[in-house]
């Protein structure tokens, strides 16, 4: 049936009046087209901003802890590490080691530092280095970045311990130094790193100039391997290394020396603490702020041998006082995955529900920034998420949806 | 499979490495049928009337410590990775294609049958992609990577031709007289 005829000459009329009004005030203009071809660049590096791996994704998400956005993402080959890249502001580039193989999973495997330009993000080159590259879970160090940023110390594992340095100036492997029974690289200067070694000592590798060894100094036997061996997540301030042992006692280790010497430990919990089984666990649970020499370690309950356990509390000393100054709370990260799963709003009524039902299954890493007002970043290594929080206040400020997979690194440049 | 699917299943997972195998049973025949429940546990067999001097067939357990999918399985003690008994192998072989790599971590378990400790080898098998399933973590005795025979987060493919991750195996080396410092 036809409309009839007065009705569609309203409706004609009336179309015609909204055509022309919109013609006429210019209140909606016509979009541009976009122009094609653009990529983003980085912005500058800022204190708040965290490199989070992922080992399946096989790369590193860079997230600005502020906004919870992702600023970009570098690829890291296949691998049970993580390989975060290292930053050399001096330089302007970022450093990730990959063990690559020809055919993907097989063929002839061949490693490489690959260099990104750190604005851009575009691959500037590479440096191939002995295929010995060690792969280990919990991925802390690895890999270190020389403090004037013109050497990396690569730690090797084939499965004989030893060390690849590499030039970043002249983009050159320079020599493999063997590290007989010790394992895991600390930098602790321009020409030096540490190393933690299976004889209950650390080692110091002194290079020259141009990266070659000079000298290995060991420090005295400190501490036992078997009955309460270092945990080998260790915290670093400026030329010493701080690392907690399995049962709750902080090392201080100084390198700046001729050889490196170890402080008297102190114990991280009173006895009350230890009788109710307060343990340090986690993948990465020590993170030090130089600037108030605090020392962050997560904690939580449990028996001997819990000592990659997630916990819900990071307890915060004083380094010099030897003394806690406060605790902070790790809230549940399930409600921080599953909103993003199951479109749910932040703040909303079902956000608090899930807050509420959820279980809270800890955090596996921290990390802190190290400017005046630091972020506290802490990660569970299977939920795709991480919480953010004031490291002052302890105050949980938001978190990073949507992270990755699976992978516990964590990594303030 | 989505991605709440996926994390269900992690978190089960996890759950069930993270509540000890012994700690679940304990509670549950503590806190549910009281004392009663314990003669049936596997553990408190090893503790009973029987032969204990011989040397029992360490897969004759009843329950989750003795199948060998699970992470409770008495040797996966000190295991860090997917179990290959739920990739196509089993403890003791690798999946086919699959090359077991000749180095490895040790681990000390206790039988919960016999009630005596045994040396555990955790072959990696090398030269495929991460499995994906079964992923599993304990650590008895674990200790850290300068201490490597006892460091499960090594890739132990290292001593393989290719050092491709794929999954973790849990041989008997034999008998030992000490068990892990934790014990």
């Amino acid at each position: 049936m036809g409309m009839p005829f007065s009705v569609s000459l309203v409706v004609a009329i009336g179309l015609g009046a909204l055509v022309g009004a919109g013609a006429v005030s210019g209140a909606r203009a016509e979009l541009e087209p976009d122009e094609t071809g653009v990529s983003l660049t980085l912005p500058p590096p800022a204190p708040h901003q965290v490199w989070l791996p992922d080992v399946v994704l096989r790369h590193s998400k860079l997230f600005d802890g502020d906004t919870g956005q992702v600023l970009g993402i570098v690829d890291a080959t296949w691998g049970p590490s993580g390989r975060p890249p290292l930053l050399s502001r001096a330089r302007n580039e970022l450093y990730v080691v990959e063990p690559v193989y020809e055919r993907g999973h097989r063929g002839a495997r061949r490693d490489f530092v690959t260099i990104y330009d750190a604005v851009t993000l575009d691959v500037k080159g590479e440096i191939e280095i002995p295929p010995r590259s060690a792969e280990v879970g919990h991925g802390v160090a690895l890999v270190g970045l020389e403090d004037d940023q013109r050497f990396l110390a690569i730690f090797n594992q084939d499965p004989s311990n030893s060390v690849s340095i590499v030039d970043l100036e002249t983009r050159r492997f320079v020599e493999e130094i063997v590290i007989a029974g010790c394992a895991l690289v600390y930098p602790t200067g321009s020409r030096s790193f540490g190393t933690l070694c299976g004889d209950g000592t650390a080692l110091e590798l002194q290079l020259d100039e141009q990266g070659h060894e000079q000298r290995q100094v060991a420090s005295d036997p400190f501490f036992e391997v078997i009955d309460d061996p270092l945990h080998d997540k260790g915290a670093r301030d400026g030329a010493r290394w701080l690392f907690a042992s399995f049962e709750g006692y902080l090392h201080e280790i100084d390198f700046s020396g001729e050889r490196p010497v170890v402080a008297a430990r102190w114990s991280l919990f009173d006895e009350a603490q230890r009788n109710q089984k307060w343990r340090i666990g986690g993948a990465r649970h020590s993170a030090f702020h130089r600037g108030t020499g605090q020392l962050y370690v997560l904690v939580h309950q449990g028996e001997r041998g819990s000592h990659k356990d997630p916990g819900a509390e990071v307890w915060v000393y004083d380094v010099k006082a030897r003394a806690r100054v406060r605790t902070i709370q790790a809230a549940s990260l399930l409600p921080a995955f599953l909103r993003p799963q199951m479109d749910v709003a932040r703040g909303s009524w079902m956000d608090w529900l899930l807050g509420a039902v959820l279980p809270n299954p800890g955090v596996h890493s921290i990390a802190v920034t190290q400017d005046d007002a630091p972020l506290l970043f802490m990660r569970h290594g299977e939920i795709g998420a991480v919480g953010v929080y004031d490291a002052t206040s302890g105050r949980h400020l938001r978190d990073l949806d949507e992270v990755g997979i699976a992978g516990a690194g964590i990594v303030v440049p | 499979m989505s991605a709440l699917d996926g994390w269900i299943e992690r978190y089960a997972r996890q759950m069930a490495r993270r509540v000890g195998r012994r700690s679940v049973l304990g509670r549950l025949g503590t806190l549910i049928v009281g004392g009663a429940m314990l003669p049936l546990l596997p553990i408190a067999r090893g503790f009973g009337p029987g032969p204990r001097d011989a040397v029992a067939a360490p897969e004759e357990i009843d329950g989750h410590e003795g199948d060998p999918t699970r992470c409770e399985y008495w040797r996966h003690c000190a295991i860090d990775g997917f179990l290959c008994s739920c990739c196509g192998g089993s403890q003791t072989a690798c999946p086919p294609g699959t090359e077991m790599s000749p180095i490895t971590w040790i681990g000390t378990c206790r039988n919960p049958l016999d009630g005596k400790q045994y040396g555990i080898w955790y072959n990696d098998c090398c030269g495929r992609a991460f499995c994906g399933r079964c992923f599993c973590n304990r650590n008895e005795g674990e200790r850290p990577v300068y201490h490597p025979y006892r460091n499960n987060d090594i890739n132990w493919c290292a001593g393989a031709k290719s050092q491709r991750y794929h999954c973790s195996t849990a041989l008997i080396i034999g008998l030992v007289e000490e068990g892990q410092p934790e014990q």
